[in-house]
Parts: C-alpha cells; sequence; structure tokens
C-alpha cells in the first residue's frame, strides 16, 4: 500500500482528490478583505447533509478514482463545527474501512483557520485523535499592526484586531505541526507592511510563508511601485541575514516572470473543476469560490446535490479549460507570464457574462512588479553565494516553494 | 466574421433546429424595423434568411421581404409553403407532396425517429436534401445508441444507392463532403432579427421567453439592436477556436449548437455529452458508408475519416 507520507497531496496534483466542506458560513471575524461576501450565522451543514455527501462519494467509488483525497473543512471558521467535524470525521473513517475503499489511509483531514479556538479542548481533542492524517494552516497576516488592520473581530463599536488571540495559539500549533506554513494575502492597504510582517512570521518560527495578491480588483495607481519597494527591501533583509537558508517566502521563486509556451504551458493553473466542495445546502460546486456567498455579482454555479449527485455536463468546461482559451492576447504573449495566477472564481465573477472563459488580468502590475523585486532577489543571491562558494550547495538543497496559493 | 442575417418575421414562427418555440400569440414584426433590418444587411453584406410564421403574411409585406435576395423557412402547415425554400416537419408526417425544389427539415424526438424509421425512408427518393434535428438530444442515453446506429446503417443502405443522384441527409452525407469545421456558427456567423427589433444569437435566446432560465441566468439575452448594431459581450466563445473540444473535432457535420451548450454546461464553447455521442455516431456511420461507396466516386475531399476510438472528445481530452 502506498504510504501516506509518499502522497502528493497538493491539491493541484492528479492523483488527489480535493473534497470540500463548508460546515458554517460564520466566522467569529469579519476580515476586511475576505472574499465571502454571503457570511451568515444561520447557514450551518447539518449532520444529514454530510452524511448524505458521505455515502453519495463513497459509493461512487468509479467517480472518484483519484489515489488519495485531501478532505477538506472551510468556513466561515470551521473549527466553529468542531462538534460536527469531528462526526463526519468519524463516519468518512468507519466508510472507507467498511467498504474496503481505496483512500483508506490514504487520505488527509484539512483545515484552514483563524486559529482563535485552536487551543480548546474539543479542538486539542480532535487533532489528538488524527494526529497522523491532519493539515491545519492558521492564517496570521504578520505583525501586529498589519494583521490587525484587516483581521478584525465580528460586531459593533470600535474595531478590535485579533491578532493577539491567534498569536498565543501559534506556538502549540508549531509544536504539533513543526513544517507548517501560513498563508497571507496582500490587498492595497496591506502594501506598506510587507516586509515587515513577513520577517515577523519568520521570527514567530513560520518557515513557509505563502503569500499572494487578492485577485479582485481593488488596486490603486502606484500600488505596484510601492509594493515592489517592499519586495526589494524584503529581499535585502532575507539575504543579508542569511534567513533564506531556513525560510522560504513565495514571493521569490525562480519560477516567476518567464514567458510560456502555446503549447507546452497551456494547462489551467486553477483546480477548480477537479475539487468538489458541498455547501450547508447539499449543493456541489465546483470549488467553494462558485458557492452564492462567495460571489458578488454572479449567480452560483451549481455541478450537482446530495440527492441528484454530480452532472458530468457541468463540470465540461472546467476541465477542458486551458490557459490560452481563457486569456487575452496580451497575456498569452507576456514575456513574464509564468506564475502570473488567476482564480477561476474571481474570472466567473468579474467577467462580462457569465463565463470561466474571461480571464480577469487585475492582478497584472502587481505580478510585474513581482517579477522585478524577484529578478533582483536571485540576482542578489545568486552573487553572494557564488562569492562565498556556496551556490552549488544551496541549488543541490532545491529549496521548494508553492509560488502560489488559491485565497 | 459575420455571413448571415436571420429574420424571425413574427412571435409565431416556426422553430426549425433544436429550440421549441411553443408561442400561440401572433406579433408580426414591425414593417419598418423589417426594412432597417434588410437595409442593415445589405450595408453588412449579410445574406438574409426569413423565418416564417404559419399565416399569410400581408402583401406590402412581401414586397419588402423580396426587395433583397433571400432564403424562406416555414413549416409544413404553413399557408405560405409554396414560398418557402425550406420547409420545417415538425414530427414525422407521410402525407406530403415532397418537392425536390424544397429543402426538408425534420424536427423529432430521438423515440418517434426510432419508431419511424422506415417510414421515413421510404420518402428519400422524394427529396433532394433532408435535415434531420433530434429535438431531445440533451435526453440521449448511453442505451440509446445501438438504436441509433441502427437507424444510422438503415438509412446508409438506401442513401447509397440515392447518393449519386444528388440525395443529401445532414446526418451522413455532410460529413463526407467536408474537410473543415462547417458548424451552425450562431453568434459567429449568423445573428437573428427578432420581431422587437434586437438582435439576438440564434432565434432559441428570443423564443425562450423572458422567463427562460438556465441557472447562471436567463437563457434570453439581446446582442444589439438596429439603432446601435452587434455587440456580443465574450463574442470570441463564439469562435471554435475558443472551444477546447470542437477545435480539434473532426465531426464537421456537427451543429455545435451553442443554445445546447449553454443550456446542458453553462458554456457557450462547450457541447455536452450527448451532442458529441450523437455527432460521432454520424461521423462513424458516414465513415462506413463512404468506404461502402468508394471515394472515387463521389467528389469528395481527399482525406480519410479516420478510425477513432471514442465517442466524446472529452474522454481523450488530454490526447488532444
Ligand atoms: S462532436 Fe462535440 S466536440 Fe465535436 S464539434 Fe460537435 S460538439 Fe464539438
Ligand atoms: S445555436 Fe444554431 S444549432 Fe443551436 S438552436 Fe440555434 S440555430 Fe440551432
Amino acid at each position: 500500500m502506498t504510504k501516506i507520507k509518499d502522497l502528493d497531496f497538493s491539491w493541484q496534483s492528479k492523483i488527489t482528490k480535493n473534497i470540500t466542506f463548508i460546515v458554517t458560513k460564520d466566522c467569529q471575524l469579519a476580515c476586511k478583505y475576505c472574499y465571502l461576501v454571503g457570511k451568515n450565522e444561520k447557514e450551518r451543514m447539518s449532520w444529514e447533509v454530510a452524511k448524505q455527501a458521505i455515502d453519495y462519494i463513497l459509493n461512487n467509488e468509479d467517480k472518484f478514482k483519484e489515489e488519495a483525497v485531501i478532505w477538506d473543512f472551510i468556513g466561515g471558521e470551521p473549527f466553529l463545527e468542531i462538534e460536527l467535524i469531528d462526526k463526519i470525521c468519524d463516519y468518512i473513517k468507519i466508510q472507507m474501512f467498511k467498504k474496503d475503499h481505496h483512500w483508506f489511509n490514504s487520505y488527509i483531514f484539512s483545515f484552514s483557520t483563524n486559529g482563535i479556538n485552536y487551543h480548546t479542548e474539543k479542538v486539542q481533542n480532535f487533532i489528538n485523535k488524527n494526529k497522523d492524517h491532519l493539515s491545519i494552516g492558521i492564517t496570521i497576516d504578520g505583525t501586529k499592526r498589519k494583521h490587525d488592520l484587516n483581521r478584525i473581530w465580528k460586531g459593533e463599536g470600535p474595531e478590535k484586531g485579533s491578532y493577539e488571540d491567534v498569536v498565543k495559539n501559534i506556538p502549540l500549533w508549531l509544536k504539533q505541526f513543526p513544517e507548517a506554513g501560513t498563508k497571507v494575502t496582500i490587498s492595497s492597504t496591506d502594501i506598506p507592511y510587507i516586509k515587515e510582517s513577513v520577517l515577523h512570521l519568520f521570527s514567530l518560527g513560520i518557515h513557509e510563508v505563502n503569500i499572494n495578491c487578492v485577485f479582485e480588483d481593488v488596486w490603486k495607481e502606484g500600488d505596484d511601485l510601492v509594493f515592489e519597494e517592499q519586495l526589494i527591501e524584503l529581499a535585502d533583509e532575507i539575504i543579508d541575514n542569511n534567513l533564506y537558508e531556513d525560510n522560504v517566502c513565495s514571493f521569490f521563486s525562480e519560477h516567476i516572470g518567464k514567458p510560456l509556451d502555446r503549447e507546452l504551458d497551456n494547462q489551467n493553473w486553477c483546480g477548480a473543476g477537479k475539487m468538489l466542495s458541498i455547501d450547508t445546502a447539499g449543493n456541489f460546486y465546483p470549488c467553494t469560490r462558485f458557492a452564492q456567498y462567495s460571489l458578488r455579482s454572479k449567480r452560483n454555479w451549481i455541478i450537482g446535490d446530495i440527492n441528484n449527485g454530480i452532472d458530468n455536463n457541468k463540470l465540461r468546461p472546467f476541465l477542458t479549460l486551458d490557459r490560452c482559451t481563457q486569456s487575452s492576447q496580451e497575456c498569452i504573449d507576456c514575456e513574464v507570464a509564468s506564475g502570473c495566477a488567476w482564480c477561476q472564481g474571481e474570472n466567473y465573477d468579474a467577467a462580462l457574462t457569465p463565463t470561466i472563459y474571461q480571464r480577469s488580468t487585475a492582478i497584472c502590475k502587481m505580478h510585474k512588479a513581482t517579477v522585478r523585486a524577484n529578478n533582483y532577489y536571485w540576482n542578489k543571491l545568486y552573487r553572494k553565494l557564488e562569492l562565498e562558494g556556496k551556490r552549488e550547495d544551496f541549488e543541490k538543497r532545491g529549496i521548494k516553494v508553492s509560488p502560489i496559493s488559491c485565497y | 466574421m459575420l455571413k448571415y442575417l436571420v429574420i424571425v418575421l413574427d412571435d409565431t414562427s416556426v422553430s426549425y433546429c433544436h429550440y421549441n418555440n411553443e408561442c400561440k400569440e401572433k406579433r408580426l414584426i414591425d414593417i419598418d424595423t423589417l426594412k432597417k433590418g434588410i437595409v442593415y444587411a445589405m450595408k453588412e453584406n449579410l445574406s438574409i434568411q426569413y423565418v416564417l410564421p404559419d399565416y399569410t403574411l400581408p402583401k406590402k409585406y412581401v414586397e419588402v421581404m423580396e426587395s433583397i435576395d433571400n432564403i424562406k423557412f416555414c413549416s409544413s402547415n404553413s399557408d405560405m409553403i409554396d414560398e418557402a425554400d425550406v420547409i420545417v416537419l415538425n414530427g414525422w408526417c407521410s402525407n406530403i407532396n415532397f418537392n425536390r425544389e424544397k429543402t426538408y427539415v425534420l424536427r423529432i424526438s430521438k423515440e418517434e425517429l426510432f419508431e419511424k424509421e422506415k417510414d421515413i425512408k421510404l420518402s428519400f427518393d422524394k427529396m433532394s436534401r433532408l435535415n434531420v434535428v433530434i429535438t431531445n438530444i440533451t435526453s440521449f442515453k448511453d442505451s440509446d445508441i445501438d438504436r441509433y446506429n441502427d437507424v444510422l446503417n438503415s438509412f446508409s443502405k438506401d442513401v447509397k444507392s440515392l447518393i449519386q443522384n444528388g440525395f443529401k441527409i445532414n446526418i451522413l452525407t455532410d460529413r463526407i463532403m467536408l474537410d473543415a469545421m462547417n458548424n451552425c456558427n450562431a453568434g459567429a456567423e449568423n445573428i437573428t432579427l427578432a420581431p422587437d427589433g434586437c438582435f439576438y444569437v440564434c432565434p432559441a435566446f428570443y423564443h425562450c421567453g423572458e422567463n427562460g432560465e438556465y441557472g447562471l441566468g436567463k437563457t434570453k439575452f439581446c446582442i444589439g439592436n438596429l439603432e446601435k448594431g452587434v455587440d456580443i459581450k465574450n463574442s470570441q466563445l463564439y469562435e471554435v477556436e475558443y472551444a477546447p473540444l470542437c477545435r480539434k473535432c473532426d465531426a464537421y457535420h456537427c451543429k455545435r449548437c451553442v443554445w445546447l451548450n449553454l443550456n446542458s454546461t453553462y458554456e457557450i464553447n462547450t457541447p455536452s455529452h450527448e451532442q458529441c455521442v450523437v455527432a460521432h455516431l454520424e461521423r462513424n456511420a458516414s465513415k462506413t458508408l463512404l468506404e461502402s461507396i468508394g471515394k472515387h466516386k463521389l467528389f469528395v475531399p481527399e482525406k480519410e475519416i479516420k478510425e477513432i476510438s471514442y465517442l466524446d472528445p472529452f474522454d481523450i481530452i488530454d490526447k488532444l
């Protein structure tokens, strides 16, 4: 049997199915950049819906042939529903065992949490029970002033940041998941704090910082230049203080900023359609970004439900989508195209017609700024390593970084 | 590039394709709109196709319509059948006085086609061209594959002897004659002017009515009007080059119906499994027919129709 550790659990990987339960649309926080426009306290997944979804998935093994599965739980804040999640995970494990399902022992439960409830007894019991099959990411945006700028508590009255409530759980989290990384999302107002935030996260012991600009059209005139400046300063700090030896920041990747071949590099970057997302009502989506609470201006894109299963015709546009068909000529010809990401859900939301085949280019100038800073980083780093006679050694170590993360 | 303008003359005009038009309430296009539509077509170099209702049109309309070269579609029940070039049969009826000068469109459900296959082919020798449109293609199941193959093979036997006299039937002879895609191309090569004075991708997008929904929104959406001209948002998606499955496909005769696409997959450029399977059964039957006749006996393109292992290009998308 394939060992769990040998499996590539990247959701972009062909062999892994990503199945997301939207267990609640509620969250303790009201982050200013949150893409979930329709969050609310009422919509919670019932046990009946969850069970029916699991039964459909596990009873249709021929439709889910991927070698491994990531059972993903999101919200809102998923740990608000820890009791339901615990019941779901127990049921999944029992059913996979009973059915001698090919995913038995080839699964992980994955969570993206705001970290506020991380230390609670119920969450900790769950972690201990499932620790060999768990991936948990806590979102912390950086320094206190940067984090509290956006990640504020929900409710009336003066704004209250959530930094202190999250940072207190970081040591416990890193003790349990020493390899864990964090996701940081940059919006226009965050730009001046990028350098200090990444350095702060490194200092907390988080060695992998996956960071990306929001895909929405929020960027103001001149943002790209300030952004570039921040990244150059960050590059200097990382290189001058040898931080690159133990840490990675996804802004700096050698794969960013190269032209892409029309034929060879024509794959769709985004995994929508290869994933399956289930909402509180039991509807299926190609990705959570297509559920109504994620969409500003378009209708939710349902591809089936727990009663009728997946309608394969609804998946065809997602599974046949490629880079060039959705891109403008400018993007196809772009000299620095590699690493320029998109989100299929945001493309749909921003498109002129209800289609996933029109790529949004709101991120263009920010990507180009990233490329300039990234070039600077590698030129400077390699020169330093050469002078120190360490370049070969560094290249052999082949530091891996996932250059783009979803949201 | 646009080449044709379809003008739907009335809300009750016949459907000649995959969509249904159940409207019973007459609403004739305004004569000024008709005139403007004709002038628009002349200026844009578009050939005109009129879609007629069943009742006799006023004389002044006929005069305006005939001010330009055109093709007229009407139903077999229409009072204007003698004037029309294309006659639509809604379901099979044997008691038609077929006319070799005209083209016939048979709109038929798969069930009726399977049932009346023998009756239908008995009339082949009375026609010069028949276009078969399966009206419920989306309900085509894998269990229908064998039955449709039987129909195609049975038709094929008769077509084999008639083809050299010039008989054509879209589901068997079109593919033989083609060496490149030749689809409906609504929104790319043709658009429709409706009685409300607006342009639509094809009549289907008008006749579906205000309440028509397809999951992501309204199915009725106009793409401009006579005053402002044509404005198709994301117009590239109507072109075959922007359809990842179709651009590599060689079921060249397939309608590649954007109306069916929208309703079944939610994307204009993405066909359903059923549309592809039906087109491939026809493609494969055309291949067998061509081989049985011998290419040298027909004026057909040099290229062979290749042997393929799939009925739906989606099944080999990684290899396309
Ligand atoms: S058979 Fe399918 S892929 Fe081929 S042209 Fe028709 S709709 Fe497109
Ligand atoms: S898009 Fe073309 S093939 Fe489809 S219903 Fe309209 S006219 Fe017919």
